[in-house]
């Protein structure tokens, strides 16, 4: 060992801008437990009151699912984090959502995503609650929650990576 | 290694909750399980990997196993896919 006082190594962290211009909440307040639960990963609710996602950082889309209600990106730090707008809204096979990105594409955060009509999506899935899951890294440190309203400056998200 | 084929049924695909439940059963195995779509592997212990795998109605797919338990977990999974997704 080199002496007693280690250096402090820069502390790396990922941080996440608001997915939409809206409010961002406790993951637990999802109606659905398999978000709520967290078995998929911590993460938040959000509710977006444009009807549009925004990526939350900078990196590539892993893939967007057919019925456009799901899209799972990774930064560029290579957290995996998934994006599911609304709550049962997969059986809604696409009407109401329009995406403007694909697989394999690179995004920087603040890039539309996907436009969804809030309206139809209350109407015709459980609710329009949505969330953002960060899915289990083994490079995450901790992660930090700054919930309330937002818009697309906010940063509801600060993931702090291992040394 | 056991290889073995079977149809996507649920009527929304491998969406999330059935892919927690993919997930949840193939992590139950010791044995490396993998599914097979349109000639890529994905990892059955990744949520990550199924929810990009993106199954639809009527998919077909292929699930492989390797491990002691092999055998075990393709027929389960097999089981689950055709049988026991939403």
């Amino acid at each position: 060992m080199f002496g007693l006082f280690k250096k402090k190594k820069e502390e790396k962290s990922v941080i996440l801008k608001s997915p939409v211009v809206g409010r961002c909440f406790d993951i637990a307040e999802i109606p659905d437990e398999v978000f709520s639960s967290k078995m998929l990963g911590n993460g938040i609710g959000f509710e977006s009151t444009e009807g549009v996602l925004y990526a939350p950082v900078d990196g590539e889309i892993l893939q967007v699912f057919p019925t456009k209600h799901a899209v799972i990106l990774k930064s560029k730090e290579g957290i995996e984090i998934l994006l599911h707008i609304g709550i049962d809204t997969v059986n809604m096979k696409g009407e109401g959502f329009e995406a403007f990105v694909e697989k394999a594409q690179q995004v920087k955060a603040g890039d539309k995503l996907v436009a969804f009509n809030n309206d139809l999506i209350k109407a015709k899935a459980k609710s329009n609650l949505s969330v953002l899951v960060i899915t289990d890294n083994e490079i995450i440190e901790a992660v930090e929650f700054n919930l309330g309203t937002v818009d697309k400056n906010n940063e509801p998200i600060i993931i702090k990576l291992k040394k | 290694m056991m290889e073995k084929k079977a149809i996507v049924k649920s009527e929304s695909g491998i969406h999330a909750r059935p892919a927690l439940a993919v997930v949840k059963e193939a992590s139950k195995f010791k044995s490396e399980v993998l599914i097979v779509k349109g000639g890529n592997e994905y990892n059955a212990k990744s949520i990550v990997a199924i929810m990009c795998m993106a199954a639809v109605k009527n998919d077909e797919i292929i699930i492989k196993t390797n491990g002691d338990d092999e055998e075990a977990a393709a027929v389960a999974m097999v089981k689950l896919i055709e049988e026991g997704l939403e």
